[in-house]
């Protein structure tokens, strides 16, 4: 790496303020939709409470087989008489009433182990896909007027509780061009289908922006001035967490730094040669390629002098589309045998076998033949 | 991109989002056919080379409010810039077709910019301004036989 690529700071009005950041090395991660796909499925897998049918349900009876002889199957049978339910088939999962199939216990694995490892690799991947414009625009924000990504705000802005109120937030998001995003998320609330919508998740809708911040230096007033708007989701630098990071799974959250978090987060991912200075012994992936770009690999000196030429021209005439008999067909005839040419000029098939006569077999011959 | 960051190329963000993104439309009528919403897909196909946002060099081709065709092609070297990222070029409702022909080709294929892409730009504008033309009324149904002599006499 040549220079170190840098990042502006934008003011809280959307302009550069001039100062720049150096880009952590976090966003040159090996970007892995595997690992953050695995990851994310364990992380989301552990928020879950545990549900399961009764115990007792469709156990509750005293029902006992017939037995064989009266020309029914041998199920348990309801006992006694005087109600419908005397008689009808009991506790089988195919039974009307009956407990279900394999029933559901609450000591089910709910929960999934992850690796400590594993999951900081996806957070880091997860953040230096949430630095490339075009995974933002692929996972559908709208960030066509953001003026750069990775997007990041003057601590100045926030810092000794100046950012309070939500108004002045929404005014911060248009300013550095994340209307559109918010616009985006208020028009996608849509009424939850299902059983959901009893179960305190009625509605659904986008995910917003990420506001990450420094709790140190920004001070923790502009969660609740952030905390209204739809969509938009504030995390501290120091506590990260992928389903923010990538939800679904999907790469390319959309990003609102504060200077302050973004500076320090050569402090909590380290690099790849420095450790983190906090997480033990932690070093950041490296990636396996040094350039990632396959045409410009490809197409690289090094690459094109040692691969051969390629073999005829640039439209090769395709031969052998349609097979032709070579029976009929002369020129395929001469293709596949030269001689024919001479053959067919020479009249050879034309001539009769020039022997004459065919010549007695000798008198020794015959002698030899008929040798006892 | 590739300039500024060793970890992303645009082959990557299409090995990425070639199974899922906001812009692609997988219908099962066509035989599963994928298309994609991208603006900046010429033939709104989804496929590595019209792909507008995985590509640093793309051109879309869009009919605008007044009745005429606005191209807008990405400037390569701000890919981390969105904001600059886009160049838009208006040609109004009277410019002549052949004019913006000649200017979408040259603005695709001069210079190193994305000349695969010519004939498709080409061949969207034209569809663009053949559905901007006027369209033409079904005259009235002459009448014939006994609606004809009725239509006479009321006159």
């Amino acid at each position: 790496m040549a220079s170190r690529p840098t990042v502006s700071i934008a003011t809280a009005e959307g302009k550069a303020s001039g100062a720049t950041q150096p880009l952590p090395t976090v966003f040159n991660a090996p970007i892995r939709s595997d690992i953050v796909q695995q990851v994310h499925a364990g992380m989301a897998k552990n928020k879950r409470q545990p549900y399961a049918v009764s115990e007792k349900a469709g156990e509750q009876t005293s029902a006992e087989s017939w037995g064989t002889g009266r020309a029914v199957a041998r199920i348990p049978r309801v006992s006694g008489g005087g109600t419908h339910r005397a008689g009808q088939a009991a506790f089988g999962n195919q039974c009307r009433s009956g407990r279900m199939f394999a029933p559901t216990k609450v000591w089910r694995k709910w929960h999934q182990k992850i690796n400590v490892n594993q999951k900081r690799f996806a957070t880091a991947s997860a953040l230096a896909a949430s630095s490339v414009p075009a995974l933002l625009f692929a996972r559908g924000h709208r960030v066509a007027k953001v003026p750069e990504v990775p997007l990041v705000v003057e601590s100045k802005t926030f810092s000794g509780a100046a950012l309070t109120k939500t108004k002045a937030a929404v005014a911060l998001l248009q300013a550095v061009g994340a209307g559109d995003e918010l616009v985006k998320v208020s028009k996608s609330r849509k009424m939850r289908a299902g059983k959901g919508k009893l179960r305190n998740r009625r509605f659904r809708q986008r995910r917003g922006p990420l506001v990450v911040y420094n709790p140190e230096t920004d001070g923790k007033e502009l969660v609740r001035a952030f905390r209204n708007i739809p969509g938009v989701e504030t995390s501290s630098v120091f506590a990260l967490n992928l389903l923010q990071l990538a939800p679904g799974g999907h790469l390319g959250r959309f990003i609102v730094w504060t200077s302050s978090a973004f500076e320090a987060l050569d402090q909590v991912y380290g690099t790849t040669t420095t450790p983190s200075a906090l997480k033990k012994d932690y070093l950041l992936p490296s990636n396996l390629v040094a350039n990632a770009d396959l045409a410009r690999l490809i197409n690289s000196s090094e690459i094109q002098s040692v691969v051969r030429a390629p073999k005829g021209e640039a439209r090769t005439k395709r031969a052998h589309v349609q097979k032709k008999n070579p029976l009929r067909n002369k020129q395929v005839l001469l293709r596949l045998n030269p001689y024919a040419a001479a053959y067919s000029k020479q009249k050879i098939g034309q001539q009769g076998v020039d022997g004459g006569k065919p010549v007695r077999a000798s008198e020794h011959f015959h002698k030899t033949l008929n040798e006892d | 991109m590739a300039a500024e960051r060793t970890n992303v190329s645009n082959d990557l963000i299409w090995q990425l989002t070639r199974n899922q993104n906001a812009y692609l439309v997988r219908r099962n009528a066509g035989g599963g056919s994928q298309l994609s919403r991208d603006p900046l897909n010429l033939v709104n196909k989804h496929s590595f080379k019209y792909a507008g946002y995985t590509n640093n060099k793309a051109i879309g081709v869009h009919g605008n409010e007044e009745g005429g065709v606005t191209v807008i092609t990405k400037k390569p070297g701000s890919s981390q810039q969105p904001a600059k990222a886009e160049v838009k070029v208006n040609y109004g409702p009277k410019t002549a077709t052949r004019k913006i022909y000649k200017g979408v080709a040259d603005l695709t294929a001069k210079n190193g910019y994305r000349a695969d892409l010519r004939e498709e730009a080409v061949a969207r504008v034209s569809a663009i301004r053949r559905s901007q033309k006027p369209k033409k009324e079904t005259p009235a149904p002459k009448l014939r036989g006994a609606k004809a002599r009725k239509a006479e006499q009321e006159e």
